[in-house]
């Protein structure tokens, strides 16, 4: 009886072009609204994960490799899986809903998504996270 | 070997137990709303029969362990648990809303 689609909450993405990718909730529309007359929330995540950094890489190629792809979605809760983990970002001032209405205001919202998400994967938290998930 | 055999009286008392709630409580029948209840916080036990697929039965008791729900596997398939629900279907899995008049929920969930 313990409501757990909360923000923060790290899920699994199951329908749609980003199945099987992680994300993390930001915000949960229980209710719906007006367009969504469903369960949804607004979820950023990874759209390319991080690739496999080893000792012999150079510095240039760890940060080709450290680097991340975001992306962001309103979700309907049938179509993702929740998980045990959590995922503290502060996403909550970048992405809204209204980030979702026009491409340039997506982009710019991915962007600053990717940066925060690639800064938190540097310092080596949330591992399981950012491992992609093998199926 | 005494293993942990559901003996008859405990296996009708929860037919019992399920018949007072069909009569006066709220209940939802099936996987998809199931899940539902659980996402809403409004599931107070969940039941599932002993021929759901495993896949399926994971994910519901994954999901009642993230919402703190207890979860009883019936001893019986889908076609008894739907006659013991007082139906003329198969039912997989339910969720118990309100229990009515039962006192289901206070003496199974020790049950896993």
């Amino acid at each position: 009886m313990v409501k757990f689609l909360k923000p923060n909450k790290a899920v699994v993405l199951l329908q749609g072009r980003y199945a099987g990718r992680k994300a993390v909730i930001i915000r949960s529309f229980d209710d719906g609204t007006r367009d969504r007359p469903y369960g949804h929330c607004l979820v950023a995540g990874i759209a390319k994960y991080p690739k496999k950094v080893i000792r012999k890489d150079s510095a240039k190629k760890t940060a080709k490799k450290s680097r991340v792809k975001a992306f962001i979605k309103l979700v309907n809760y049938n179509h993702i899986m929740p998980t045990r983990y959590t995922l503290d970002v502060d996403l909550k001032e970048v992405v809204s809903v209204d980030s979702l209405q026009s491409r340039d205001k997506k982009v710019t919202a991915a962007k600053e998504t990717k940066a925060r998400l690639e800064e938190r994967f540097k310092t080596g938290k949330n591992r399981w996270f950012f491992t992609k998930l093998r199926f | 070997m005494v293993t942990a055999k559901k003996t008859k009286k405990t296996h009708e008392s929860i037919n019992n137990r399920l018949a007072l709630v069909m009569k006066s409580g709220k209940y939802t029948l099936g996987y998809k709303t199931v899940l539902k209840s659980l996402r809403s916080s409004k599931g107070k036990l969940i039941i599932i029969a002993n021929n759901c697929p495993p896949l399926r039965k994971s994910e519901i008791e994954y999901y009642a362990m993230l919402s703190k729900v207890g979860v009883h596997h019936f001893n019986g398939n889908n076609v008894d648990l739907g006659t013991a629900c007082g139906k003329y279907f198969r039912v997989c899995c339910l969720s118990i809303i309100d229990p009515g008049d039962s006192d289901i929920i206070k003496s199974m969930p020790g049950d896993q």
